[in-house]
């Protein structure tokens, strides 16, 4: 039987060339990135359990830095039209954010084992998990309150701050002209019937602070309007192709 | 809104649902499972959880659906949504709720017409509050699954 | 137990999966989705959500399941009962996971023959580098290879 096509989804890549420091927070379709630590201080002051936070910009030239414990590496993408899953995504190329938390005491938020250290000796670059040696990363390292590295709360709301930073870049993306883009990727949902029907199964975090799973938000890779697998009782939930390659999950380890 | 006394399955009916027993023991059938979703209070989790509902059963390659809703008002909209996102993926589809004279549909949409059946059996237009009187019963589930069967043939061809 | 900085998967790295790339891509698969299940603390709590998994795949009338574990140690008791589960309702199973030489199954099963570890360490130990002990397109080429053999094994065995 002939294949059926169960949906389609669209990235479309926008490479970025250079990130700087600036007064507004922009980002345009030619490649430039403008980052403002103005809004951080509302950020903050919203997060009982964020006692500060500091954004960095690491050139690719720039690893030979102390990094504290990474919690996670982001693409920065967003829906220019439909639902995670569906429709188009635009998402930057050439940066990605980086969040890092530590808290008031000193104590390193992690779970089993810290990653904190000399940045170039703590992230094996060019993984599919973690930035290109050539990507700017936009480094959110955050100062918890004492004691909150260790409660579900903590890398949460650090995972929060990051993503409503992340969230204004987003609204200006989606208005990219399409036309502009580096890179378009079609990606569709094929049944291909009479053939071997396989199903991935991926455990995932479950237990406590750093060990979550965020699924369902509202944009790519984001956290806001998403659940924690914690909260759905660790139950087996079902994703399509299209909506986990889209970003349907946001690892909170 | 919600579930009256009539329209409330009690812990006896899921033991000896009359649905289940109708499809699991048809031999045209290949019943894959039964797909439990909550009602919600929320209208962002009731679209949510309806829609991840109809991923799945497209996921499991099914080609149609009956699909059940404990009572009525507010639970249509999770219903009506189940239907739509099910339809749109072109899962056949039969489905059973209370309708009644006094739970018409707070929603409906262009997939929501022939397919569903009324279990509705009381007369009047109030909720009667008698236990069991607006259960599915065996004669219903015969309809929805004949329905059924005519959609999947429908698509088939 | 858990998981530590070197096997950790970020957003970015599920963004860009490499097990969903090679499985999506293979002619001859029908990938039917990707099951998430969580690995929660309590072993009750962590064998119910694996057999939920188990038979929601079976559910789906799945041929075969490949399944992969972000952590090692106390997750692996949820690994090897999902592959068991998996296992004990026919269903063909491979998987990744981290082992290296601190992470091996503290519980073992008789579904465990075809489970591809992905740790890079050469000392084969949780580095505490962010990346290093991540699956890549060739573990996940790996598991599906032996995937493909065990269900046609299972097909012969089954006179299919």
């Amino acid at each position: 039987m002939a294949d059926i096509d169960l949906g389609r989804l669209v990235i479309r890549a926008f490479d970025i060339k250079s990130v700087s420091w600036g007064d507004e927070m922009k980002v345009t379709p030619q490649g430039e990135m403008i980052i403002s630590k103005s809004m951080l201080p509302d950020l903050v002051s919203s997060m009982d359990t964020i006692e500060a936070v500091d954004i960095r910009l690491i050139q690719p030239d720039e690893h030979d830095q102390w990094t504290n414990t990474i919690l996670d590496i982001i693409p920065i993408s967003t829906k220019a039209l439909g639902v995670v899953g569906e429709g188009i995504t635009h998402t930057l190329t050439g940066v990605c954010a980086m969040i890092t938390a530590v808290d008031t005491e000193g104590k390193q938020c992690h779970e089993f084992g810290s990653s904190e250290g000399n940045l170039k000796e703590k992230i094996i670059f060019d993984n599919p998990g973690t930035p290109s040696s050539t990507d700017v990363i936009i480094s959110f390292d955050v100062t918890l309150k004492a004691g909150m590295g260790q409660e579900r709360k903590g890398p949460y709301q650090a995972h929060l701050l990051c993503d409503r930073f992340l969230q204004v870049y987003r609204e200006q993306m989606k208005n990219f002209d399409g036309k502009l883009c580096s890179a378009r990727n079609e990606f569709h949902n094929i049944s291909r019937p009479g053939k071997k029907r396989v199903v991935i199964i991926r455990e995932v975090a479950g237990q406590g602070a750093m060990y979550d799973m965020q699924l369902f938000p509202h944009e790519p890779s984001g956290v806001e309007g998403g659940r924690s697998i914690i909260d759905m009782g660790n139950m087996p939930i079902l994703v399509t192709p299209n909506e986990y390659r889209d970003g349907i999950l946001h690892s909170m380890q | 809104m919600g579930v009256g006394p009539s329209a409330k399955e009690t812990s006896l009916h899921h033991f000896r649902d009359p649905l289940l027993d109708l499809i699991s023991s048809d031999e045209d059938i290949d019943l894959l499972g039964i797909i439990l979703f909550g009602s919600s209070d929320k209208y962002s989790e009731k679209i949510l959880t309806s829609t991840r509902a109809a991923i799945w059963a497209q996921g499991m390659r099914a080609d149609g659906a009956v699909i059940f809703c404990e009572g009525s008002g507010n639970n249509h909209v999770d219903f009506a949504n189940a239907c739509e996102q099910l339809s749109r993926r072109g899962v056949a589809l039969a489905g059973l709720t209370v309708i009644g004279k006094n739970g018409q549909f707070v929603v409906t949409n262009d997939y929501m017409n022939d397919n569903i059946i009324d279990v509705c059996k009381s007369k009047g237009t109030v909720e009667p509050c008698i236990i069991g009187e607006n259960n599915l019963s065996y004669d219903d589930c015969k309809k929805a699954l004949s329905i059924l069967k005519i959609k999947m043939n429908k698509n088939k061809s | 137990m858990g998981i530590g900085p070197s096997t950790k998967e970020t957003s970015m790295h599920h963004f860009r999966d490499p097990l969903l790339d090679v499985v999506s891509a293979d002619e001859d698969i029908d990938l039917l989705g990707i099951i998430i299940v969580g690995s929660p603390d309590g072993n009750a709590d962590k064998l119910l959500v694996g057999t939920r998994a188990a038979i929601w795949a079976q559910g789906m009338r799945a041929d075969g399941a490949i399944i992969s574990a972000d952590g090692w140690g106390n997750s692996h008791v949820d690994y090897a009962n999902t592959c068991e589960q998996l296992g004990k309702r026919g269903i063909p199973v491979a998987g990744l996971a981290f082992h290296g030489k601190n992470g091996k199954f503290v519980v073992t099963n008789a579904y465990l023959d075809a489970i591809v570890d992905f740790c890079k360490n050469k000392d084969g130990i949780e580095s505490n580098v962010l990346g290093e002990n991540n699956m890549n397109v060739k573990d996940c080429r790996k598991a599906l290879a032996m995937l493909k053999l065990k269900m046609r094994k299972s097909d012969a065995e089954r006179g299919v």
